[in-house]
């Protein structure tokens, strides 16, 4: 199992490893100036933050000694555990702002969601690279297994309720399907019962706010002040930040509170504002190099897993961070989807640092034999 | 690709079959396979298009807001963090002639409120409501009306606070967001209501006003002049608003002070008028609750010493904008306290006017000096007969006594002689039947009736027998009290018509000087000198003569030459007979005086008109006496002796007199 094979060494996957490092950097200058309140001394939250991405590094490292195969196998295992833990806290976790998200470990609050998506891309890269559906693609009786192993933790999410995650969870299914070739007859049925579910949905299934954060967002004056308001703001503070930004730790949006969750969900606004343009497009540079070498490690994997898995992983960052830039820019309403790497929060980062640190594992792995 | 093949290259050589029948042991790699794993790396290439698209899309959504969009970002940002308050400017200070003050400035203390982002805290409104000890209704009342304009301008909601609730709202600012304490110039009057019609007042700025302003400088709230030099020199007065700029967080607290800027005062105006003289008419004509315009003028310049228009207006009434009863009140007044009658007031000249028909006569030759004319107590013309005010006549009249003893037939003639149109060109000349341009607001021209004018207005021609009427000032003829100060100026000085002006000096607050007080010429009246002094005798006389009817006008040292006149409100047969104390107030007729001093060498014109006084020569030369007395106070030997002496002797010598012991014509 622990084959160590020198040429993993050899091929350890340095720019992934420097790309990290660029993003972890801006990300953790960001959460000092977001966070700072006058003092000498930088916030707890910041320190927090610093102790999960050392601890995420050092799980980077144990996670690159470890053949992603044997993830395939963990993988099941997680998925049961992540269900359970889903459900607990569903039935025994008192309410935090309304939902019922984190499991109190003492040291750390868990938030069981964040994991089950990087669960969920493990276990259908799983399913996907062992079913065998030949040249037709897939048919609906094919998705019936990932179809169920995805709708369990997507139920368990929304019912927290914890809309924009599930929705990620359903994003993450649907990138992966789509991947792996689907019949035009299955598309079209399952297109069909989305735009079903899609308007039963919106009838039935969802929460008063979540109805007043849609509508907000169709149109933005009918509540300036609430839901209309953190968008607004958000924007004003990008907007404002021009060119080439009011520097570092002078955003007067951000400092002066105008911004909502500066340091989670709107991290990056903040970003936008100290740093102008020319910060935000470097950022952007660097996170979708990222990603694109993410797609290049999928493209150089050495089995139908890797790929999938890679590429699942990829489009579990990706959607995240397209989602949260989409909000924090006025292109979509406010949903609870942190930017992957850049806003606050420990699960989230640690989920991410694992996908990046698969990923890692297997681009070293790509000539190795099976 | 590349690497596959070379990695199977590499494999190929010795162990190729050992390698195959492992992997084939653990998982089948089927030539189908390798193509599903091509497949599914050409997808993953096709999705890194996905990946370039929604960063393009990013940047340039990112490019739209910093860059495009930037600049207008960046002023919302600024919105969003200073705050600032206006810092009202004290409005200029009025002083009189000597640099007296009339009207300053006291600091006042608002409670204000800056709205945050509109977000209405009811908590705040019911704390508010109890420290300033009023009801919610009424605060929410206040801030609804200041709905829909911006965040930043405060709404005020309570106005010239005491002290307690100063402090005690600036030691409970933390938890009052929003609440600020604004520090604003009241209007102080030194003199009560003294002049109030020439000064006005200050009222809050109306929405109509809001709107038609173009300047920007007025917001809700604000206070404006609303009537008299308040209003005429608004722009002079009102100063510059201060700001005073901050920084806040998003909870609207106060973070840091930015730099402001102060206000600047308005500009100080020092008048023409003499407060000392001005209250002493106001005095007089209170005392004795008249009702009426006194005017005084430097005959020289033009400056007006003096401007009262009677009752005065009760500025207090006015502070933070009139009420509907207070205003009804004035309204159906019967003194009309709202009219400044001093230019709004238009009243027959009466025996006034004998001034300008001997003027005329004399000018156009049809009587001289020496033209005697005989009075037997009336005159016939046509089929009419004109009574003189003495019924039993005044006998042979020249000039200097028919203008001493105010003789009608004697006027009726020389009129009769001169025709309407001629009479009228000397009325204008001396600056009758126009407006004056002096700075007060409304102002009448009055009515100078020519053959034109009455064919014009009523389609009907001129009757002869109305000349006689206009002769004597009554009629069409209409003058207001400026107008006929003027005239009397214009005749003192000897023909030059100088406008009335009461704007000695405007200062900025450094104490240049913007605007300093040149006499204006607006006609001049020449080659009259002998006949101008002709007149001025017999103005004299009308004063320091035995029979004079202006003999309550007399001073000691100062020779005053005056003209009297008895305006006829109504000619109604039933009040004929009628003892003059029984007529009802608004029948009864108007008193008027005019004059000038010192008659030799006139400095001074004074006219007064006491509406409904009954006579000129009772009911206004006294007011014009107490006038010049203020102004020749230190040439008037002994002050003292002149007013507690020598009046009670001149008392008893007017009963004495003959006009008022002859009270039943309508004109003298």
């Amino acid at each position: 199992m622990l084959r160590f094979d020198r040429r993993l060494i050899h091929h350890f996957d340095w720019v992934m490893l420097l790309m990290l490092g660029l993003v972890s950097a801006m990300s953790l200058a960001n959460l000092f100036s977001s966070t700072w309140s006058g003092g000498p001394d930088p916030s707890a939250i910041f320190y927090k933050q610093l102790y999960i991405f050392l601890f995420g590094f050092a799980l980077i490292l144990i996670l690159i000694s470890i053949d992603y195969k044997e993830l395939e196998k963990l993988g099941y295992l997680g998925y049961v555990a992540t269900c359970a833990l889903l459900l607990y806290t569903n039935l025994f976790v008192s309410n935090i702002a309304g939902t019922q998200r984190w499991i109190n470990l003492g040291f750390f609050h868990l938030q069981p969601s964040e994991p089950a998506k990087l669960i969920l891309v493990l276990v259908l890269a799983s399913v996907y690279s062992r079913s065998d559906v030949g040249g037709k693609g897939y048919g609906l009786m094919d998705l019936i297994k990932p179809g169920i192993l995805t709708a369990v933790p997507f139920v368990l999410i929304l019912i927290q309720p914890d809309l924009g995650t599930a929705l990620m969870l359903a994003i993450l299914f649907v990138s992966m399907t789509l991947f792996v070739k689907l019949r035009w007859s299955t598309m079209g049925i399952l297109g069909g019962v989305g735009v079903v579910g899609a308007v039963l949905g919106w009838k039935f299934g969802l929460k008063d706010y979540q109805h007043r954060r849609i509508e907000t967002f169709l149109n933005p004056e009918s509540d300036p002040m609430n839901h209309g308001y953190q968008i607004t703001q958000s924007k004003i503070a990008v907007g404002s930040g021009q060119g080439f930004g009011k520097g570092f730790m002078e955003g007067t949006q951000g400092h002066l509170h105008f911004l909502p969750e500066r340091h989670t969900d709107f991290a990056f606004s903040v970003w936008c504002e100290e740093w102008g343009f020319a910060g935000s497009l470097f950022f952007l540079s660097c996170y979708f190099f990222m990603l694109l070498w993410g797609i290049n490690i999928a493209l150089s994997a050495r089995d139908k897993f890797g790929v999938l898995l890679a590429f699942g992983l990829v489009m579990l960052i990706f959607w995240q961070a397209v989602i949260n830039l989409f909000m924090i820019m006025g292109f979509l309403p406010v949903v609870g989807i942190p930017l992957p790497l850049f806003s606050y929060g420990g699960s989230s980062l640690l989920t991410t640092l694992v996908a990046i640190g698969i990923l890692m594992n297997i681009r070293m792995r790509r000539y190795q034999s099976q | 690709m590349k690497n596959i093949r070379r990695r199977n290259r590499k494999r190929s050589k010795p162990a190729e079959d050992i390698d195959r029948r492992r992997d084939a042991g653990k998982t089948k790699i089927t030539q189908r396979d390798d193509g599903e794993l091509d497949f599914f790396r050409r997808r993953a290439m096709y999705s890194s298009v996905l990946l370039i698209t929604f960063f393009a899309i990013l940047v340039t959504r990112l490019w739209y807001l910093q860059i495009q969009q930037g600049e207008q970002y960046k002023k919302l940002a600024e919105n969003n963090r200073v705050r600032y308050l206006e810092v009202a400017a004290p409005r200029g200070n009025i002083l009189d002639r000597k640099g007296r003050e009339i009207v300053t400035n006291r600091p006042s203390f608002n409670v204000v409120w800056v709205r945050e982002d509109n977000r209405l805290d009811d908590e705040l409104i019911k704390k508010m409501a109890r420290i300033l000890d009023v009801d919610v209704s009424e605060l929410l009342v206040k801030i609804r009306k200041m709905a829909g304009t911006p965040g930043h301008i405060p709404i005020r909601l309570a106005e010239d606070i005491d002290w307690d609730k100063v402090a005690y709202v600036e030691n409970n600012r933390m938890e009052l967001p929003g609440i600020k304490i604004e520090v604003v110039p009241l209007r102080v009057y030194h003199y009560g209501n003294m002049a109030s019609h020439v000064i006005g007042y200050l009222g809050e700025i109306n929405k109509k006003d809001l709107q038609k302003d173009k300047s920007g400088v007025y917001r809700g709230g604000d206070m404006i002049g609303k009537m008299g030099l308040e209003r005429l020199r608004e722009e002079d007065l009102r100063g510059e608003k201060g700001r005073n700029y901050m920084e806040v967080n998003a909870l609207g607290f106060e973070q840091r002070n930015l730099k402001g800027t102060a206000p600047l005062p308005g500009n100080d105006l020092q008048l023409t008028l003499d407060v000392d003289m001005q209250r002493a008419a106001e005095e007089i004509m209170m005392s004795e609750k008249k009702s009426g315009a006194v005017v005084a003028i430097e005959v020289n310049t033009g400056r007006l010493l003096m401007l009262a228009s009677l009752p005065v207006l009760e500025l207090d009434k006015f502070i933070g904008g009139i009420s509907h009863k207070n205003w009804k009140e004035m309204l159906d007044n019967p003194y009309h306290p709202l009219m400044n009658k001093l230019v709004q007031g238009q009243y027959p000249p009466a025996s006034t006017y004998k001034i300008v028909t001997a003027i005329a006569g004399l000018a156009e030759g049809v009587i001289d000096a020496d033209t005697i004319i005989y009075c037997p107590g009336y005159y016939r013309f046509g089929n009419r007969t004109y009574r003189c005010w003495k019924h039993s006549g005044h006998g042979a009249v020249d000039l200097k006594r028919a203008l001493a003893e105010s003789c009608d037939v004697y006027f009726y003639q020389v009129g009769q002689r001169l025709g309407v149109n001629r009479l009228a060109s000397y009325a204008v000349r001396l600056g009758l039947g126009r407006k004056t341009g002096v700075e007060m607001e409304h102002e009448k021209g009055g009515l100078i009736p020519t053959a034109d004018w009455k064919m014009k207005r009523y389609g009907k021609p001129w009757q002869e027998g109305e000349t006689l009427s206009v002769a004597i000032g009554q009629g069409f003829d209409l003058v207001t009290p400026v107008q006929l100060a003027l005239m009397t100026a214009t005749v003192a000085n000897g023909g030059t018509l100088y406008k009335p002006s009461l704007i000695e000096t405007v200062r900025d607050p450094d104490g240049r000087i913007i605007e300093q007080f040149e006499p204006v010429v607006l006609g001049r009246f020449t080659g009259q000198e002998h006949n101008l002094k002709l007149v001025r005798d017999g103005l004299i006389e009308a004063v320091n003569g035995r029979h004079g009817t202006g003999r309550r006008a007399r001073l000691k040292n100062i020779t005053v030459a005056g003209k009297t006149g008895t305006a006829q409100v109504v000619r109604l047969k039933q009040y004929k007979h009628l003892k003059e104390e029984d007529i009802p107030y608004k029948y009864r007729d108007h008193a008027w005086f005019t004059c000038f001093a010192p008659a030799e060498n006139p400095e001074i014109a004074v006219t007064v008109l006491v509406e409904h006084g009954l006579h000129g020569g009772s009911g206004a030369a006294p007011v014009a006496r107490a006038v010049l007395e203020k102004y020749f106070a230190d040439r008037l030997q002994d002050p003292d002796e002149v007013t507690t002496v020598i009046l009670p002797g001149r008392l008893l010598a007017d009963f004495d007199s003959p006009q008022s012991a002859s009270a039943t014509a309508p004109t003298n």
